[in-house]
């Protein structure tokens, strides 16, 4: 019986809420969870999206390595 | 990753010759008809009365011993009593048993009648390619190696290797460390030493390598539908290669058996 593999975990994927921009193209980012943990966010893709602003609705990925760290895949 | 004594490996040899056994049982079974459910209770029977326990049944909420996945299923078919088989249809048979604590593990994919010659040619590919992945197993060759030679063989006969599953280090648990996929790169992962304990097992797809689950949280299909086949073997490195933990010990000499497995 083969087991599932450990080599391509799925992101877990979250709403969000971007509280400010950091240098780097970095972001702030507020997950829309019960518990609101606050995470820094790259943008994944293309550059027009790096015009994001503070207060934009957004789609985060997260991946179990580090739960502090995700990614904004696209705006809501 | 743990490594067995001769001791472990004997119980090991028995649960995988049963497991073989069966398969050879349920492989003479399978013909048009017949119902999956009634394979499972076959199977069942089989390992109770040679002694060992079925592996799967109850194994992560898994309700049965055999897994029989069909045509485009890869892997972890629920056997059903409404599923008849029918000529034609490509049925993997992935079966476990537990013996003085010890696990086997096997897996084939054989044919209902009479089916269509790609059907036959990723059958042969596929087993093809697990005997290439067994013939890496020599001390000191790393996983990755078994993965490249398993991954070569399948692509050579130009289909895909699936990478969401995977084959397992196998001892006292079903799956223990190390993972082993079914694809390189070469030379990387862990390093195989004497007294491991390996399940092989290469799922090749005629088409795509995606698969996804079905809603039963068992079921793996092909996303684009396609054939596809599955075979295993359990096996322990020795410090002479591989052993083919259902078949007789190969490499003679009594004396020399306990030094076999110690690195």
């Amino acid at each position: 019986m083969p087991e599932g593999s450990e080599a391509r975990p799925e992101p877990l994927v979250v709403n969000g809420r971007v509280l400010e921009t950091l240098p780097n193209a970095l972001f702030r980012v507020e997950l829309e969870t019960e518990r609101r943990q606050e995470i820094t966010a790259h943008v994944s893709g293309s550059s027009s999206l790096l015009r994001i602003l503070p207060g934009e609705a957004v789609v985060v990925e997260l991946m179990a390595y580090d739960p502090g760290r995700g990614r904004i895949v696209r705006r809501r | 990753m743990t490594t067995k004594s001769w001791r472990d490996l004997q119980s090991m040899h028995r649960a995988c010759t049963i497991v073989v056994e069966t398969l050879d049982a349920l492989a003479e079974a399978a013909v048009a008809g017949t119902t999956t459910k009634e394979l499972d209770t076959l199977s069942r029977e089989r390992i109770v009365k040679a002694g060992a326990i079925p592996a799967f049944l109850g194994y992560r909420g898994y309700p049965a011993t055999l897994c029989i996945s069909l045509n485009n299923e890869v892997v972890h078919g629920i056997p059903s009593a409404k599923r008849k088989l029918k000529d034609g249809d490509l049925v993997s048979l992935d079966l476990g048993c537990i013996v003085d604590g010890f696990y086997g593990d096997a897996a084939r994919t054989v044919a209902v009648g009479k089916v269509s010659p790609e059907a036959q040619r990723l059958m042969k590919a596929t087993e093809e390619s697990l005997h290439a992945g067994i013939a890496q197993c020599q001390p000191a060759k790393r996983v990755g190696d078994i993965g490249a030679a398993v991954q070569g063989v399948a692509e050579g006969y130009g289909y895909s290797v699936v990478r969401e599953f995977v084959g397992h280090g196998i001892g006292t648990s079903l799956h223990e460390d190390p993972q082993v996929p079914n694809y390189g790169p070469a030379g990387r992962r862990e390093r195989l030493v004497p007294g491991m304990c390996l399940a092989i097992e290469p799922m090749v797809n005629v088409g795509r390598p995606d698969v996804r689950v079905l809603e039963d949280g068992w079921t793996a299909v092909t996303v684009d539908g396609s054939l596809s086949a599955h075979f295993e073997l359990s096996l322990a490195i020795t410090r002479h290669g591989p052993w083919i933990l259902s078949e007789p010990y190969p490499y003679g000499k009594e004396t020399e058996k306990e030094a076999a497995v110690h690195a």
